[in-house]
């Protein structure tokens, strides 16, 4: 008799397991998964399984399923993909882009679970549930193997940043637990990780249905040392646990008390800083030190990747919503042309036209020209020369900006890496992106670009602005949005950008 | 920082960052304030977010004028405490035309002196960004829900408009006509309201905490008489019971559960260990199939 026969034989659907008193404490961070496959390599059994066996699952969802009398395919098993099932009925709704998120928690672990659909048609679905990613389990049927899509999916995971990745070697069940399988199936996957360098990449045979290897070990494939899938995931890191590379703090807005605090306020993005540091302004090459990092938990000696606080300097060096703060010798590039790969999430397709900004972390910046070069296949990762865009494409893109931003390489510093380019317009987001390479030169000047520079703006539009510093960020305004309307009507724009105020004072006083 | 950041300390950061991105992005923000726990937590975490500058906008209370009246109390205590810029707002016209949740379905009650009171006052006020406390956690419908939830004019709900998310970008900027919801504590579960309101020692509405409480049965739920507007039907008794609540809303639409757990520490316990999920307590769900999302649709949270 084979293990799968026996399986079938079995009665017994596995209890649930009696759940210790939950802790009040706080638990050991976050782990965000991305599950990467179709309904059809049982992607929500698996998640449903994970769920069943290790989470804090309420009575009556596990009373739900008990009664549904609904069974897995081919066993006595209860169907465990029905804890999806609210969100997989929500998929009708017709959202834009459906990413779903679930959460449980194991004895130690916070894990966030992202489901988004992994046709082909759904590149940029995936694209933006891959970027909120810590790891991906790229899900495959034992029977068929590393497939066109996985390798898409890949492709994708490679794109956004992923590098802990997880292939789940599904349904081992119907492939007779048979070592072989899986380990031709491991060495096609290894060949994909060295491609796409993946520096944290595990293969698990396992059946979700039967849970072999989802949260115990399987009795069925004692051939397999590794650990079960749940076992290592709670091993994997969790976010915000990395203080390493350089430091990045990219203001969001400034807090004053009324008196004389004026913090920059903002969520370190990589990196640390700690009081008495010296940091710089990317874009002017202002310096400062750091003389107080405020939280209303008290202040702190330093701070860390992922830490919200407020910074107070010991001059003021006019820095505002935008900018990004550095150590002075590593600095982000005042960016005046950025070379980027694009996810096209927008319905409507490339338009030379039509107004575009850039958003980076905390900067809105208008698009000078925004240039389509290639356009990505995701299948064999060659490239070729387009001049469109449509949605779903992934493009090597060209942008001049109408000023410098700072902006990093994704590859070294990621978050100060990322690009979201936005319709002028409308607002709506059109595509999400990493820069590939930066340059603080702006060599696209040329016929028909048009400066906006400081005398045109002074004496008409921004007339009326002193140079405060809050008159400033009203001046960086509207050229921005003078920037949007000439670009609008087809004419390449850069902003010169306002004077500096030299002694930090505001000159009016 | 020594020791690895715990998930709580991830998720404050999380959502002190959203809240930073949508008032520097957006032109007249406000903060829903519905007294309840989640509510208690969206301000703590406001609070965090601005320190030490005074909260750069208001809070806004939807009063259906059928609260419990402990947490009208606990308002207006909260406001004063922590010097804050207070709006209540009524559907004084709902009022008028004897809307209520005794006589009237709750779907017909929350629609009235709820959703269309939430729509006129972020009308009147010109309020282009409304935080709330709203979860992914909670309800299957928002499980696909954004951080910033665009709304068309007229605070519809249009699933086409909703923007990918990517990394920790924020894209606020508004075509016309559009306003946006936020939702800081999108990531936060259920638990973990609780494990914040213990570890941060937050204040909360004494209805949380167990209590010798009058009380009705009906529909197999049982109902606590705030006021005289709720009164016994035939067969129906007053009884003093034991009771606390897991949400508050309008009292004749809340169901109490027996419990003894008279303070943070055991309800705490209590709700980590429950075998059943929140929302179970709260009326107005069970009123139609559907009804999360059809009140989203509408403009409800």
């Amino acid at each position: 008799m084979t293990v799968q026969a026996l399986r079938k034989s079995g009665t017994e659907p596995s209890a649930p397991p009696a759940r210790a008193i939950v802790p009040l404490r706080d638990l050991n961070g976050i782990v965000h998964l991305l599950t990467c496959g179709s309904v059809d390599d049982g992607k929500s059994t698996l998640i449903g399984r994970l769920l069943w066996d290790a989470s804090d699952l309420y009575e009556d969802q596990r009373e739900n399923v008990r009664k549904s009398g609904r069974k897995a395919a081919d066993s006595d098993l209860p169907d465990y993909s029905m804890l999806l099932d609210g969100l997989v009925a929500e998929r009708e709704q017709g959202i834009t882009i459906d990413i779903a998120w679930k959460y449980f928690d194991t004895e130690t672990r916070r894990f966030v679970i992202i489901d988004s659909p992994g046709h082909e048609q759904y590149t940029r679905n995936m694209a933006s549930g891959a970027s909120h990613a810590d790891v991906a389990i790229l899900l495959v049927d034992a029977r068929a193997g590393v497939k066109k899509q996985t390798k898409r999916h890949a492709a994708i995971l490679d794109l956004v940043g992923v590098k802990r990745v997880v292939l789940a070697v599904n349904k081992m069940d119907l492939a007779n637990y048979s070592e072989d399988v899986f380990r031709k199936i491991e060495a096609d996957f290894r060949t994909l990780c060295w491609k796409f360098g993946f520096w944290d990449a595990t293969a698990i045979p396992l059946s979700a249905v039967y849970g072999d290897n989802v949260s115990t070990k399987s009795a069925a494939m004692p051939w397999y040392t590794g650990p079960h899938l749940l076992e290592h995931l709670e091993k994997a890191p969790s976010r915000g646990t990395a203080a390493s590379g350089a430091f990045r703090f990219p203001v969001q807005t400034v807090l004053r008390d009324g008196q004389d605090f004026r913090g920059l306020a903002g969520t370190v993005s990589s990196g640390s800083v700690n009081v008495g540091d010296s940091v710089t302004d990317a874009l002017s090459g202002r310096s400062a030190k750091v003389i107080r990092i405020a939280t209303m938990d008290g202040d702190l000696k330093s701070a860390t990747s992922g830490q919200a606080i407020a910074l107070q300097l010991d001059t003021d060096i006019d820095v505002s919503r935008g900018a990004v703060l550095s150590a002075s010798e590593m600095r982000p590039v005042a960016a005046q042309t950025v070379e980027a790969r694009m996810v096209w999430l927008s319905e409507t397709p490339f338009d030379p036209r039509a107004g575009y900004l850039l958003r980076t972390v905390t900067d809105l910046v208008p698009v000078a020209t925004l240039e389509i070069k290639a356009l990505l296949d995701l299948e064999t990762m060659s490239s070729h020369p387009s001049t469109h865009c449509n949605v779903n494409d992934i493009a090597v893109v060209r942008i001049a900006l109408g000023r410098p931003a700072a902006i990093d390489v994704f590859s070294d510093i990621s978050e100060t890496g990322t690009l979201m380019i936005v319709d002028a317009i409308s607002g709506a987001s059109i595509a999400g992106g990493v820069a590939t390479a930066v340059n603080a030169k702006a060599d696209i000047l040329g016929d028909g670009h048009f400066i906006l520079t400081r005398e045109m703006l002074g004496n008409g539009l921004c007339r009326d602005l002193s140079l405060s510093s809050t008159d400033r960020e009203e001046f960086m305004r509207r050229a921005n949005e003078a920037a949007i309307l000439l670009r609008a009507a087809g004419v390449s724009v850069a902003i010169e950008p306002p004077p500096m105020v030299d002694d930090g004072m505001d000159p009016g006083l | 920082m020594t020791a690895a950041p715990s998930h709580l300390d991830l998720l404050e950061a999380e959502s002190i960052h959203i809240f930073r991105e949508a008032a520097a992005q957006f032109r007249k923000p406000v903060l829903m304030y519905s007294i309840g726990k989640d509510s208690t937590v969206l301000l703590h975490l406001a609070r965090k977010a601005f320190y030490p500058q005074k909260l750069p906008f208001p809070l806004l209370h939807i009063d259906t004028t059928w609260k419990f009246r402990d947490m009208i109390a606990f308002r207006d205590k909260t406001a004063k405490d922590f010097g804050l810029d207070l709006i209540v707002h009524v559907n004084e016209d709902g009022i008028k035309r004897g809307i209520n949740p005794i006589d009237h379905a709750p779907s017909i009650h929350t629609d009235v002196l709820k959703t269309q009171a939430l729509k006129q006052a972020l009308d009147k006020y010109g309020f282009d960004a409304a935080f709330g406390g709203a979860r992914r956690d909670e309800e299957a419908s928002r499980a696909k829900e954004r951080v910033f939830s665009f709304r068309a004019a007229g605070h519809r709900w249009d699933p086409r408009k909703q923007r990918p998310e990517m990394w920790r970008l924020l894209n606020g900027r508004l075509g016309t006509g559009e306003s946006v919801r936020v939702f800081p504590m999108s990531n936060w579960t259920e638990k973990d309201v609780w494990r914040y309101i213990l570890r941060e020692k937050l204040e909360v509405v004494p209805l949380y905490f167990a209590a010798e409480r009058p009380t009705i049965i009906r529909n197999g739920q049982i109902l606590m008489q705030d006021d005289a507007r709720l009164q016994p039907k035939p067969g129906e008794e007053v009884k003093m019971r034991r009771i606390r609540f897991r949400t508050l809303g309008c009292y004749p639409l809340t169901a109490a559960v027996e419990s003894d757990a008279s303070d943070i520490e055991s309800v705490v316990t209590e709700t980590l260990n429950a075998q059943t999920s929140e929302r179970q307590g709260r009326l107005i769900d069970h009123d139609q199939a559907g009804a999360m999302e059809k009140k989203k649709q509408e403009g409800y949270f």
